[in-house]
C-alpha cells in the first residue's frame, strides 16, 4: 500500500503556493471566520434584507393602483398603475441579483418574472387568457395553479400595455384588469414570503452570516464569501447574457428588438440600471474592499468605476428598444455597454476573485 | 454564454491548430512520453487542452475558444476528446501523439454538451452526454468514430441534468449519471430545480438504448447530484455525488453497484465527508490497485479508498484539487492552481484529467 501513498504524495507535493504564476503584487489575504461574518452581516443586512422589503412595499403599492384601476377606470389611474408597475420592477431589478437562497425555491423567481421566453410560451398563454377568459385566473389562489409564465411581473406588463390595454382607462372592473389586478397580488405575495424569510432571525439571515457546522448555508467563512462574490459575478453575468444579448450582440449581428425584456413599457433599460445599481450596491455594503489587501484595493474602485459608466449610459439610452438597436448613437451606446459588461464580469471574477484568492477567478473554481 | 458556431470555433482556435500541428517540443520531452491530459487555463484567460508527462511537465497544448470540461481517450486509435463545458456545443477529438489533425464537432439545434463522453472499447463510436435543453431531457449522442465523427443517432439518456457517462469494457452497456438538476442555455448555469431534482443513475443498452436498469434515489437523497462515474475492474460502477441539500447534514457523496444490484451508497467517516465539503468533483479508479479516488475543490482535498471494503487509506490536503485518474501507482491529482505529480505549471487544471494509454 506505500507504493500508492507516495505516489499521492509526490503529486501533491509542490500543491502549496509558491511559484506565483501571475505578477500579483502580493499573495492574497487570509481571511478569517469573523471577516465573513462580518462581511454576510453587512450583504444580508445591508443589502439582501431592505431589498426584498423596498420590493415588497413596491409592489403592495402596485396591488393598490391595480385595484384602484379595476374600480374607478380613468386615464389617471391608468397613468398610476403603470407608475407603480415601473417602480416595481425597478425595485425588483435591484433585488433579482441575488439568485440563490429562498428565491429559487418554490419557483418564487419564475413566479415574480419569467424570463427569457424566447419562444414566447407566457405571451401566448396570457394572450388566450384574455381572448377567452377564465375566471380562475382572478384570484392570486387561482393563479397559482396556471403556468408561472402567466403570474409574474411579463404577464401584467401585457395587462398594462399589449394590445387591447386602451381598455383598462374605461372599462370598470373588466376581466383584463381583474386578472391583472391577481397577477399583482401574486407578485406581492411572493416579495412577501421572500421578506418574511429573510427577515425571520432564527431562519436563512442566521444561517448566512454565521458560517459553521450549524449553518444550513455554509461550513466555512469562505464559503460563504464565496457565495457572496458568486451573486456579484453571475449577475453581471446575467446582465450582459440574459438582458443585453438577448437582443442584441454587436454590430455585425442581427438584433431582435422584441425578445428584449419589458420592450412595451419601455423598461428595457430602467430594468438593466436597476441591476447594476443592485450590484453597485451590493459590492460597496458588503465592504468587499476591506478585505483584500492594502495594494489591491484599487481592485473594487475600478469596478466601481465601470459600473458608474454603465449605469450612465444605460440611463442614457432611448427607451424604444427598436430605436435603440437601429439608430447609429444609439448602437454606440449598446456596444459600450457590451464592451464594459464583458469588463466588468472579468474584473469581478478575475480581478476580485483573484484578489480574495481564487487564483484562476471565481468562475474557474465552480466544480461541475 | 452563446454557443459557438463551426465558422466562430475556426476563427477562435485558428491559432491552436498551428501549434497543435507544429511538430514543438516543450521541455525536451516527446509527444511519446504523454501520459495525462486536460483541459486548461492559461494566466492570459486561454483556454485549450494540454497532455503532460508522468511527472506532471506540459508537453504539448491545443488552444481552445472556450473551457473544456471532461476528457475520454481511445486505445484503440491513440485518439482523445475534450468536450466543451455546459452549456458549450464543441467537443475537439486530438491525437496526442500528433499524428492526426484535430476533428471538431458540435452539436446539433437544440443541443448542447453537459462535458462528458466515452468510446466505444471497439474505438468505432464516440458517445457524448448532452442536453435537449427545450426538452429538457438528457440525451447521449452517437458519433461514428470511422466517418469523421458523423453524428449517427442519440439514445435518451432517461433522466435530466445528465453529466457523466461511461461504457462498459465489453461495449454491450452505457452508464449514465443524471444529475437531476434542470438547466438551460438561456439562462447560463443556473440551477433551475434546486427543489424538486431528479437524480437517477442509468444502464442502457448500448445497441439500442433501452433502459437495462434505472435507478433513483431515496427521497430524503432527492437533491444529492449523482455526477461522475467509473468503472472498476470487476465491472463495479462507481459513482460520485454532489450534494444540493443543507450544508449541515452529511450526506453520503460516493457508492457503487452492478448490474441487476441495488445502489450501495458508501459509509464515509463523517470527518471524511466534511473535508469533501457535501461536493465530489471527480472520481477514478486505479484497477491495478483496487482503489478510488476521488477529489473535491470545494473541500480542497483528495482522498483515496479501497475499492473492496469502501475503507479510507488516504486523504490528502489538495488546495483547489480539480481532476484525478489512475497513475502508474496509485492515483494522480490535478489542482486549479496547476499542480499535477509534483510539477506546478503555469496552467490552471480545469475539473479533469485522462489518461492517455
Amino acid at each position: 500500500m506505500s507504493r500508492w501513498i507516495a505516489a499521492l504524495a509526490l503529486a501533491l507535493l509542490s500543491a502549496t503556493p509558491g511559484l506565483a504564476q501571475d505578477a500579483n503584487p502580493s499573495p492574497p489575504p487570509v481571511l478569517t471566520q469573523e471577516d465573513a461574518r462580518q462581511l454576510m452581516g453587512r450583504v444580508v443586512d445591508g443589502f439582501i434584507r431592505p431589498g426584498y422589503r423596498a420590493f415588497a412595499a413596491r409592489s403592495a403599492e402596485l396591488t393598490n393602483a391595480m385595484a384602484s384601476l379595476c374600480t374607478t377606470p380613468s386615464t389617471q389611474t391608468q397613468a398610476s398603475a403603470r407608475q407603480a408597475f415601473a417602480a416595481a420592477v425597478t425595485a425588483w431589478g435591484t433585488i433579482e441579483i441575488v439568485r440563490v437562497g429562498p428565491v429559487i425555491e418554490k419557483n418564487r423567481f419564475e413566479r415574480i418574472l419569467f424570463y427569457p421566453d424566447r419562444k414566447g410560451t407566457g405571451l401566448r398563454q396570457v394572450q388566450t387568457l384574455l381572448a377567452q377568459p377564465d375566471e380562475s385566473a382572478t384570484t392570486p389562489d387561482g393563479l397559482l395553479e396556471k403556468s408561472v409564465a402567466m403570474q409574474g411581473l411579463g404577464a401584467l406588463e401585457f395587462v398594462l400595455y399589449g394590445t387591447g390595454a386602451e381598455q383598462l382607462a374605461s372599462e370598470r372592473n373588466s376581466f383584463r384588469c381583474r386578472y391583472g389586478l391577481a397577477v399583482a397580488g401574486s407578485v406581492q405575495r411572493v416579495a412577501n414570503e421572500l421578506a418574511a424569510l429573510w427577515d425571520d432571525p432564527a431562519g436563512v439571515q442566521n444561517d448566512w452570516k454565521n458560517p459553521g457546522p450549524d449553518s444550513a448555508s455554509f461550513r466555512t467563512g469562505n464559503e460563504a464569501i464565496t457565495e457572496a462574490l458568486g451573486i456579484l459575478v453571475h449577475s453581471a453575468e446575467a446582465v450582459r447574457d440574459q438582458r443585453i444579448e438577448s437582443f442584441y450582440k454587436g454590430e455585425a449581428n442581427n438584433t431582435f428588438p422584441k425578445q428584449a425584456l419589458f420592450w412595451r413599457s419601455g423598461l428595457t433599460f430602467p430594468m438593466l440600471v436597476a441591476n447594476l445599481q443592485g450590484i453597485h450596491s451590493l459590492l460597496d455594503t458588503s465592504g468587499f474592499r476591506d478585505l483584500l489587501n492594502e495594494d489591491q484595493r484599487s481592485i473594487v474602485s475600478s469596478i466601481d468605476f465601470v459600473l458608474k459608466q454603465l449605469v450612465r449610459v444605460g440611463s442614457d439610452l432611448n427607451g424604444d428598444v427598436e430605436v435603440a438597436v437601429t439608430d447609429p448613437k444609439e448602437r454606440q451606446k449598446l456596444d459600450f455597454l457590451l464592451l464594459n459588461s464583458r469588463d466588468l464580469i472579468l474584473r469581478l471574477n478575475d480581478s476580485l476573485g483573484g484578489g480574495l484568492g481564487l487564483g484562476a477567478g471565481f468562475s474557474f473554481s465552480d466544480g461541475d | 454564454m452563446g454557443e459557438i458556431d463551426r465558422r466562430q470555433f475556426m476563427r477562435a482556435a485558428g491559432i491552436g491548430f498551428l501549434a497543435a500541428l507544429a511538430p514543438q517540443k516543450l521541455y525536451a520531452l516527446s509527444r511519446s512520453e504523454a501520459v495525462y491530459a486536460s483541459g486548461f487555463r492559461a494566466p492570459d484567460g486561454t483556454y485549450g487542452i494540454a497532455t503532460a508527462s508522468i511527472r506532471g511537465e506540459v508537453i504539448d497544448r491545443i488552444l481552445l475558444p472556450a473551457r473544456a470540461h471532461g476528457l475520454a481517450y481511445c486505445p484503440v486509435s491513440g485518439r482523445g476528446v475534450a468536450f466543451a463545458r455546459r452549456p458549450g456545443t464543441f467537443a475537439m477529438i486530438f491525437d496526442p501523439a500528433g499524428r492526426q489533425e484535430p476533428v471538431v464537432i458540435h452539436t446539433p439545434e437544440g443541443r448542447h454538451y453537459y462535458g462528458h463522453g466515452h468510446f466505444s472499447p471497439d474505438g468505432r463510436l464516440l458517445y457524448a452526454s448532452e442536453n435537449d435543453f427545450d426538452g429538457n431531457r438528457g440525451m447521449i449522442g452517437l458519433y461514428d468514430a470511422t466517418d469523421g465523427f458523423r453524428r449517427i443517432g442519440e439514445f435518451e439518456a432517461q433522466g435530466i441534468g445528465t453529466h457523466d457517462m461511461t461504457v462498459s469494457d465489453d461495449g454491450r452497456f452505457l452508464v449514465i449519471a443524471n444529475g437531476g438538476i434542470e438547466t438551460h442555455p438561456d439562462f447560463g448555469r443556473t440551477k433551475l430545480n434546486l427543489d424538486h431534482m431528479q437524480p437517477s443513475l442509468v444502464i442502457l443498452d448500448a445497441k439500442t438504448g433501452d433502459v437495462v436498469q434505472r435507478h433513483t434515489l431515496p427521497e430524503p437523497l432527492r437533491q444529492l447530484s449523482t455526477r461522475h462515474l467509473d468503472i472498476d475492474g470487476d465491472g463495479r460502477i462507481w459513482f460520485a455525488c454532489q450534494y444540493e441539500g443543507p450544508r449541515n447534514e452529511l450526506p453520503p457523496l460516493a457508492g457503487s453497484f452492478a448490474p441487476g444490484e441495488d445502489l450501495r451508497f458508501l459509509s464515509l467517516p463523517d470527518e471524511t465527508t466534511q473535508r469533501l465539503a457535501n461536493y465530489v468533483g471527480a472520481i477514478a479508479i486505479n484497477r491495478r490497485d483496487r482503489l478510488v479516488g476521488l477529489t473535491s475543490p470545494k473541500g480542497g482535498t483528495a482522498v483515496i479508498l479501497n475499492a473492496d471494503t469502501g475503507a479510507v487509506l488516504a486523504e490528502e490536503t489538495v488546495p483547489d484539487a480539480a481532476g484525478v485518474c489512475a497513475a502508474p501507482e496509485g492515483v494522480a491529482v490535478t489542482s486549479y492552481d496547476g499542480t499535477l505529480a509534483g510539477t506546478r505549471s503555469s496552467l490552471a487544471w480545469d475539473q479533469h484529467l485522462v489518461r492517455l494509454a
